[in-house]
């Protein structure tokens, strides 16, 4: 059995929650609602997360574009993702949501441009 | 000369908002805005986390700001871009902005104004940090300028100085660019940060976190080579014999933001010494009337969410600004609050839904808030933990409670259980 | 003459037989070996007199700590190999550059190095920016000879030269009525006899009528309106600017390293960028000052290194104060054996309020890192000029290191075992005030001995204007559309705070000898000199200076080769470098 302490960041509130597995079941208290539970039960087996950043372009007035990732990917797969999106360089203006990498790296998650930076006139 | 009714400072998420609130509500506006586009600092702010209040989605900056510049635009609203303004002078009809930009220098004349300034960062030497001037040393808000607007990594080995929530986004920033972020120091005995950003942003990449402890000296001549870091005791003040040498090549710091109020100052704006923005009332009228104030111009907030929500107020306020008489009441907080905005409240328009938002000194586990007014009490929320990084806001009615220039307003915060 | 024994006898009561005093020739050599610096500088001084041009050579052996060896530019090439010039001035600060520029009216073939990155970058940039009138001065040294004249000249060479420069006025405040008439007796022989003809004493009543925010406190103060206020970096530069227009050449990043010499004279000097061969060497090299002298064999006086820490305020406490005051403490700093005789609380001339310095002798000549008690020093201080001076309306700090030789005069003379080296050593305050007088000086001494060997002739097409960077924040409207007019670029604000134009960045870029970095952008013409530090406008200049050379942002500077900014592209680039 396993106990940790783990601050749930689902709202601002950010409850301070009692965490204990065992038997691979888990026991969440100090929890104010049942996100906070929610979780705590997918930090421990399946965290997820979004990644943002910036793309390479081929334009010197916006040297890199921001993009982030369409939907949350496992939390191990960061850096990963990270050199994918180091290997592209954007080429045409694009737009704000356009996709930059289609399913990348097969997590269902699409790499999106998050500016019309480029767009002409902007 | 130029004529306008509103002319908004600013083109950041407090002045869209603004501009667009206040054409909605009838008035002919002019936006000025000092870079070449509109956005403000959420063009450089890449990271997601905007907008969950206001749209519940998890925005990037660009993507916030930019839904407010798609209906700015839809709304054909005038903005001059890389235009500056260097002086505001008040007339007898209003105000009049004297501009500069590529076009020369011009004078606009405005029924009234909205400061939109924003705030810029505390430096290195406001902070007291001694030892060497080497490159290296930058502002969390420059390396993000750097990083995430010229494509440029500004450090490959760094130290962090502030757990503010900038400083703290830029240690996974830097991160995921293949930076090597030793540690980020922070000399108060709790973060300063947002408690998703200490989680995501640190906690990730096991980058540690020392509270109590601040960085003392900085050395190398050329380039940054290294940091004395010290712990600190509880007056803040490095404890000898604590010191340590970190070797790093640039020293970060996110060691707060300061409200921009050059040109309310110059207008003869009450500026309130706790929030360093202009007093307000409800409406978010300075104590010069004709001018507004909202954003982190008004005070720094923790969420752009409440910046845009400022800036509707005073955009709204300032297109219905007729210059009536105003009789003021001030708030007056308690010593659990680090501040309150409003400061005032004009007692011949009180409003039954008055937005206040406030901060904790410190952090406070179950306690209430409370506004009362000549000792009876008007409002009271409880809460849980108040923390002086999160700000709160909560809606007042005070149509009911006789208001005038005597009574005596306050707001306290009283802890329930130690 | 000096008495040695005398003076052997007083330091064998003091130090034992630790340090041993001789005379050699015309000057008192020290030796032995003491471990604290501050027993090096008080046997030293204890060994020397005020203003005698027979000075102390230190060579005791510090065992303290080793003394940092001079940095050397990186910069490794033969650019300067083989060049000849009539007279080489080693040295970029105010005295070099002066002097640069005074010679520049000769037809002679001048050349300028200077080992930093920059001009004015050690105690010409990192000082007071004060223009001193020389009350607390008497006859009989250089510096009070060339204080006098210097400050008389100060209206006609900025204007030359294109610096603003102000004669704001300097009190020196009391406490003690009871010191009234010993102050108006000092007052009144420096008038007289001294030739500081503007001293006067004024009364409470005055003063805090004209300053309504001193201290409340003070019974009457001296006064002088001759006192001013200049940017010294700013007329350091604009003398080499212009030494530059008339033909100087003039090296950055150039170190000289050794020398040859051969029967009591210079023959080559040999730098990081090649060995020259100059008939007249002009020793300007501020701190090293002495060590360019042991180049030539010719070190007959010391430098004792003294760092000296101002602090800059933000233009909102310009309120507070526009002039130039202090608080004069009883027993210290009154009457004489002052350090530090200027300073105190100064409205800059850009508007900014300075406070300092204070004084800390030094064995590293070099060392311009900011201490936090310098600070509190100078504050605990300050805050009896002016009651509400606080120290949280810093926004910047800095640490300079003087050059003052132990007799603590300027040493301006030929060499006396080098006779082609001329010395302007020992500068230190009031160096600035002195350099255009001295300058003057000095160019006289140098065209008569050139004028031995060969025919000197003036420069016919010599002009002594400079006109700097226009200041467009400074200008009516109407003149400044007109500059927009002319270039739209006036009209793109970079710094918020100092409100400096692009067009500005670039003008500056295309002066003359300007190092396209950040610093010396800075230094010309103030972005990032504001309350924000450069927070929002260094990404802006770095990307405007990237652009304007041609090259990569990472390849930008702060101010020297090494001192990097940006090490390269994100997305793995700079890492893979």
């Amino acid at each position: 059995m396993s106990t940790r302490e783990m601050v749930c960041i689902t709202c601002p509130r950010g409850c301070t929650m009692q965490v204990e597995q065992f038997d691979g079941a888990i026991k969440v208290t100090g929890n104010f609602c049942k996100r906070g539970e929610q979780f705590a039960v997918n930090e421990l087996t399946m965290p997820m997360r979004t990644i943002c950043s910036t793309v390479k372009t081929s334009f010197p007035e916006s040297p890199v574009l921001p993009c982030r990732v369409s939907k949350d990917i496992p939390k191990d797969k960061i850096f990963d993702v990270m050199n994918e999106i180091n290997r592209v360089v954007v080429t045409e203006r694009i737009s704000r949501g356009d996709v930059i990498i289609k399913n990348v790296l097969g997590l269902d998650a699409d790499v999106i441009s998050t500016s019309d930076l480029l767009r002409k006139g902007e | 000369m130029i004529k306008t009714d509103v002319l908004v400072i600013g083109g950041g998420p407090a002045g869209l908002a603004a501009a667009i609130e206040a054409h909605k509500n009838g008035a002919k506006v002019i936006l000025i805005e000092r870079e070449s586009r509109l956005g403000g600092i959420l063009k450089q702010c890449i990271h997601d986390g905007f907008g969950l209040v206001r749209f519940e989605e998890k925005l990037s900056g660009p993507e916030y700001a930019e839904r407010f510049i798609d209906e700015f635009r839809e709304l054909h609203i005038e903005a001059l871009l890389l235009t500056f303004v260097t002086k505001v002078q008040k007339t007898e009809s209003g105000f009049v902005a004297t501009v500069v930009n590529r076009d020369g220098v011009m004078d606009i004349e405005a029924k009234s104004l909205i400061l939109a300034t924003g705030c810029r960062e505390r430096t290195a030497k406001q902070v007291f940090i001694h030892g060497t001037r080497p490159a290296g040393v930058f502002t969390a808000g420059t390396a993000q300028h750097f990083t995430n607007l010229l494509g440029e990594l500004p450090t490959k080995k760094c130290v962090i100085l502030g757990s503010g929530d900038i400083g703290l986004i830029m240690a996974r920033r830097l991160t995921l660019e293949g930076a090597k972020v030793l540690g980020v120091y922070e000399v108060k005995p709790t973060p300063s940060g947002l408690t998703r950003n200490i989680h995501q942003c640190l906690n990730d990449f096991d980058i540690p976190l020392h509270l109590s402890h601040t960085v003392t000296r900085v050395f190398g001549v050329d380039r940054l080579e290294g940091v004395e870091v010290a712990k600190v005791d509880e007056n803040m003040r490095a404890i000898p014999g604590t010191e340590e040498y970190i070797e790093c090549d640039a020293l970060i710091l996110s060691v707060g933001l300061i409200p921009e109020n050059e040109i309310a100052e110059n207008l003869g704006v009450e500026i309130d010494p706790k929030t360093k923005g202009p007093k307000c009332d409800a409406s978010l009228m300075t104590s010069v009337p004709g001018i507004f104030s909202c954003g982190n111009a008004l005070h720094v907030n923790d969420l752009v969410d409440y910046v845009s929500e400022s800036g509707e107020t005073a955009g709204r306020s300032a297109a219905l600004f007729s210059g009536k008489e105003r009789k003021m009441a001030s708030v007056i907080p308690g010593d659990k609050i680090l501040y309150i905005v409003p400061q005032k409240l004009d007692t011949l328009s009180v409003g039954s839904e008055t937005v206040v938002y406030f901060r904790s000194k410190e952090v406070y586990d179950d306690s209430i808030f409370r506004i009362t007014v000549d000792g009876e009490t008007v409002f009271e929320k409880k809460y849980a933990f108040l923390r002086p990084p999160e700000m709160e806001k909560v809606i007042v009615d005070f149509s009911k409670c006789g208001l005038s220039e005597n009574s005596k307003i306050s707001a306290e915060i009283e802890v329930t259980v130690k | 003459m000096a008495n040695i024994l005398k003076i052997q006898k007083k330091l064998s009561k003091r130090f034992g037989d630790r340090v041993k005093a001789e005379l050699d020739g015309d000057i008192i050599r020290l030796s032995g070996s003491l471990s604290d610096w501050s027993e090096v500088v008080e046997a030293c001084l204890m060994s020397s007199e005020k203003n005698s041009n027979i000075h102390v050579v230190n060579d005791i052996e510090f065992t303290g700590a080793e003394i940092p060896k001079m940095r050397v530019p990186s910069l490794s090439d033969d650019e300067l190999e083989g060049k000849t010039p009539d007279v080489l001035v080693i040295g970029g600060g105010i005295s070099g550059c002066a002097i640069a520029r005074e010679l520049s009216k000769w037809n002679i073939n001048v050349m300028l190095v200077e080992k930093e990155a920059d001009f004015a970058l050690q105690a010409s940039g990192r000082n007071d920016g004060e223009v001193h009138v020389g009350v607390d001065l008497s006859k009989g040294s250089l510096k009070q000879k060339y204080v006098l004249l210097g400050n008389r000249m100060y209206d006609k060479v900025c204007e030359d030269l294109d610096v603003p420069f102000e004669r704001i006025g300097q009190y020196a405040c009391f406490t003690q009525s009871y010191l009234y008439i010993p102050v108006w007796l000092l007052v009144q022989w420096r008038r007289f006899h001294d030739g500081v003809t503007d001293a006067r004493v004024v009364g409470r009543k005055k003063m805090l009528e004209d300053n309504p925010t001193f201290n409340k406190d003070f019974k009457f103060a001296m006064y002088n309106g001759l006192a001013g206020v200049v940017c010294p970096y700013g007329l350091t530069i604009a003398y080499a600017e212009n030494a530059a227009e008339n033909g100087v050449e003039a090296y950055l990043n150039t170190a000289v390293l050794s020398m040859d010499t051969e029967n009591g004279e210079i023959k080559a000097v040999h730098t990081n960028r090649g060995t020259i061969y100059p008939k007249i060497v002009v020793n300007a090299a501020g701190v090293f000052s002495d060590d360019v002298a042991e180049m030539a064999n010719d070190r007959f006086y010391s430098i004792h290194p003294r760092r000296g820490t101002n602090s800059i305020q933000d233009k909102k406490a310009a309120r507070l104060i526009n002039t130039i005051a202090s608080v004069q403490l009883i027993g210290k700093q009154t009457f004489s054996k002052a350090h530090t005789k200027g300073g105190g609380l100064i409205r800059t001339v850009h508007g900014n309020v300075l406070a300092g310095p204070d004084a800390v002798e030094t064995f590293d000549k070099e060392d311009i890192s900011t201490r936090p008690e310098s600070i509190k020093t100078v504050y605990d201080k300050q805050k009896q000029t002016i009651k509400e001076v606080s120290e949280r309306d810093i926004i910047t700090y800095f640490t300079g290191v003087r050059a003052p030789t132990f007799e603590e005069d300027f040493v301006i003379e030929w060499g006396r075992r080098c006779k082609n080296m001329l010395h302007c050593g020992g500068i230190q305050s009031p160096g600035l005030t002195a350099a255009p007088a001295f300058a003057l000086d000095i160019e006289k001494m140098i065209v008569d001995e050139l004028s031995k060997s060969m025919k000197v002739e003036r420069n016919e097409s010599f002009n002594p204007k400079r006109h700097g960077v226009p200041v467009l924040n400074e200008m009516s409207p109407e003149e400044r559309a007109k500059k927009i007019a002319e270039n739209p670029d006036y009209g793109v604000i970079i710094c918020r705070c100092e409100e400096i134009s692009k067009g500005e960045i670039i003008d500056a870029l295309e002066r003359p000898l300007c190092p396209p970095t950040v610093d010396a952008i800075k230094k010309r013409i103030r972005p990032g000199m504001g309350r924000c530090q450069g927070g929002f406008c260094s990404p802006l200049v770095t990307k405007i200076i990237a652009e304007h050379e041609n090259i990569k942002i990472s390849d930008v500077r702060k101010a020297s080769a090494e001192s990097v900014i940006c090490f390269g592209e994100t997305k793995g680039g700079a890492l893979n470098d």
